[in-house]
């Protein structure tokens, strides 16, 4: 359905956006995952005609949307990262503004409105002013403006930053609704990865403007398959084992905490007998020493060698 | 474009506490600088001749609203002069009179040019009632038609003000209410125009953009009702004060409502201008009151242009909207000026209106598009 083909953005001399090739298929929920100025807001500006492009082409439907984008907008749905919303109105005002906007009107407009408030959970609510609403109600309110218009496409820009947790599981279950019974296709961006692990077919990772993996939840970890994480826990940690471990030949990356050390080992080594033996060698106790099942955190982690969220 | 007015319209009535205070602070300020009501100089008058003050002479005086008289014994008269309470003085005889100098300004003039056509008439109804007990005529009868013909004159003679031609006039209390109106209506006007920055930043405007609405029905909506604000704010000023205070707009007030119209366009293009310029809320809250109060100083807000002398100033002050809304508004109401008068200041406002504008709406689209 769309397609990002080498699509730039630089502001000054920094990239924002560095070549990103991208694909949506009708139907799917698509994760872009990256932390906090890894170009995810860019990129879903350029994919949704806001912002021009330094280079590269978005095509919707194989015909590109930069010249002609009004096709194209009449489809999008966007959930802005901030709320965006007249915090004088009230729930109902705001929804009925907006849906104005999209040339509803009359009682076609009114029973848009009251679908959009029972499907955000906040029917109850509506007459009450924006400005009261805690941060979970704004946040379900901004994904309501965006469904007046019955999106086909959906593109969410990290929708629940800044919310309790009941409101963030509401918003992912009636993300997951959406989808499921009204075949809405959704591009959701997230810096957090149980999200994104979550709801998502399909995930592209981002950091620092560059695609750095993208795949089926699957395929990601494959890139992990070579290596098992393997987490130590330790009584107290001594420098003689942090550096047998970094020198010993099996240990492609050492990550160290106050009293636990990851390493990522080659899949067919047997680590186990090895760290027992550093540690016997280097007078350390163990507590324990598990094998993890790798997530998309482990896979950042790989990839970058840094934490998703720091 | 409705549907925008209306949302603004509608956050206006939940909140309208920025109006309402800068519309407070105008009314205030111009209440308190411009004494309204009082600004009539203080005349101390006495007579040694008791029966003065109950003449015709003394009837006239109080009569004319120019001037405050107030009698009281010679003493007192001279120490208000001393003292600097009060700029002259004035002592009354049977058929003439002296004005004591304290302070040598064009009121002197004024008020000597005033007593006199004062004596003058007196002088002239006692020859009418000479000539008339000579011809056994009712003098009462003469006089009183005298009069009702005064009032009611044959041909309509205009007078703009009988403080005579090229007299540089001020009228303090009008020229307060003008200029802190034109001052406070820059911050309500800039703070309808702001929005256009926090709704960009925070993506209402990019909500639109992908809706069917035009770009230029955003932007008309948001200026129309920025215009609106304004415009609303100064009338409810002028309202205020010319039939509550009773300020004397000298006939030309409902000229001052249209010619204000100018003005406001061109305050509406400036915050645009400077709303594009700023990147965040905080700059625009610091470059606000630099920008407002500094125009309000060099043209003539808190004070009359007549006085100020540098020559670096009165060229700045040439490119500031403010001193040509100032001039239209005191060219109308103070110094009576017909419209094709003023036709040079309200052109430039226009024009400076339609180049500020057009260079802040391109650079708002560049910037944050
Ligand atoms: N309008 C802009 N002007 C200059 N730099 C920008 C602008 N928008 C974003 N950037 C920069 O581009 C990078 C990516 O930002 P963004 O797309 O917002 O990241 P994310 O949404 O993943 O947090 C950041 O370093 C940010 O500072
Ligand atoms: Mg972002």
């Amino acid at each position: 359905m769309i397609e990002l083909v080498n699509l730039s953005k630089r502001f000054k001399q920094m990239y924002a956006v560095k070549n990103l090739n991208m694909f949506i298929e009708k139907g799917e929920i698509i994760g872009l995952l990256g932390p906090n100025g890894a170009g995810k807001s860019t990129a879903i500006s350029m994919l949704s005609s806001l912002i021009e492009p330094t280079s590269g082409d978005v095509l919707y439907q194989n015909k590109s949307i930069l010249k002609n984008p009004s096709a194209f907008r009449k489809i999008v749905g966007m959930v802005p990262q901030d709320i965006a919303l007249y915090e004088d109105l009230t729930a109902e005002e705001n929804l009925m503004f907006f849906g104005r906007i999209y040339q509803l009107s009359g009682k076609e407009l009114s029973r848009k409105v009251d679908e959009v408030l029972e499907q955000i959970g906040l029917r109850d609510r509506k007459k009450d002013i924006v400005k009261k609403f805690s941060g979970g109600m704004k946040r379900r309110l901004n994904i309501g403006v965006a469904m007046l218009h019955d999106p086909e496409l959906l593109i969410m820009d990290e929708p629940t930053v800044g919310i309790d947790p009941q409101s963030r599981s509401y918003i992912l279950e009636t993300v997951k609704r959406f989808n499921e019974e009204r075949q809405m296709t959704v591009l959701y961006t997230s810096h957090y990865m149980e999200e994104v692990e979550f709801l998502c077919d399909r995930i592209y990772i981002m950091d620092k403007g560059n695609l750095i993996a993208a795949g089926t939840k699957d395929e990601i970890k494959q890139i992990l398959s070579s290596e098992n994480t393997i987490s130590i826990t330790v009584e107290r940690l001594n420098d003689a084992f942090i550096e047998a471990l970094e020198q010993h030949p099996m240990t492609n990356r050492v990550t160290i905490g106050e009293k636990e050390v990851t390493i990522l080992v080659p899949r067919e080594t047997k680590a186990f007998s090895e760290i027992i033996k550093l540690a016997e060698s280097t007078k350390l106790d163990l507590v324990s020493v598990d094998n993890k099942t790798p997530t998309l955190e482990d896979v950042f982690l790989h990839l970058t060698g840094r934490a998703l969220r720091d | 474009m409705i549907g925008i007015l209306q949302a603004k319209f509608k956050s206006f009535i939940r909140n309208p506490w920025t109006f309402v205070t800068f519309t407070g602070m105008s009314l205030i300020f111009a209440l308190i600088f411009g004494g309204a009501g009082v600004d009539k100089a203080f005349i101390p008058v006495y007579s040694s001749d008791e029966t003065i003050k109950d003449s015709y002479i003394g009837k006239q005086l109080v009569k004319q609203d120019a001037f405050q008289f107030s009698w009281m014994s010679e003493e007192q008269l001279l120490e208000k002069i001393e003292k600097g309470n009060a700029e002259n003085g004035v002592i009354l005889h049977e058929d003439d009179f002296e004005i004591i100098v304290g302070v040598d300004s064009f009121n002197t003039e004024l008020v000597n040019e005033m007593i006199s056509s004062v004596y003058q008439d007196k002088a002239e109804r006692e020859r009418i009632v000479e000539l008339a007990n000579q011809n056994n005529k009712d003098s009462d009868f003469i006089l009183a038609k005298l009069d009702t013909a005064l009032e009611n004159p044959i041909f309509d003679v205009q007078t703009a003000t009988f403080r005579g031609e090229g007299a540089f006039v001020y009228d303090n209390s009008l020229h307060r209410v003008f200029g802190f109106s034109l001052f406070f209506v820059i911050y309500t006007i800039a703070y309808n125009v702001l929005p256009i920055l926090v709704e960009k930043k925070e993506g209402i405007w990019d909500r639109m953009i992908l809706s069917p609405l035009k770009k230029w029905e955003m932007y008309i909506a948001n200026l129309l009702y920025s215009f609106f604000m304004g415009y609303v704010q100064v009338l409810v000023i002028f309202l205020t004060f010319r039939y509550i205070i009773g300020v004397n707009f000298h006939g030309a007030f409902f000229e001052t409502l249209l010619l204000l119209i100018p003005y406001v366009f061109a305050i509406v293009s400036l915050a645009i201008l400077i709303t594009a310029l700023v990147k965040k809320v905080q700059q625009f809250n610091a470059v606000l009151p630099i920008v407002s109060v500094s125009m309000a100083m060099i043209g003539g807000a808190y004070w009359p242009i007549e006085i100020v002398e540098s020559e670096a100033l009165l060229a700045l002050s040439k490119i500031n909207p403010l001193t040509y809304g100032m001039e239209i508004l005191t060219g109308s109401a103070v110094y009576g000026y017909s419209l094709p008068e003023l036709l040079v200041p309200i052109s430039i406002l226009i024009l400076m209106g339609v180049v500020l504008m057009g260079l802040g709406i391109h650079l708002m689209e560049r910037r944050h598009i």
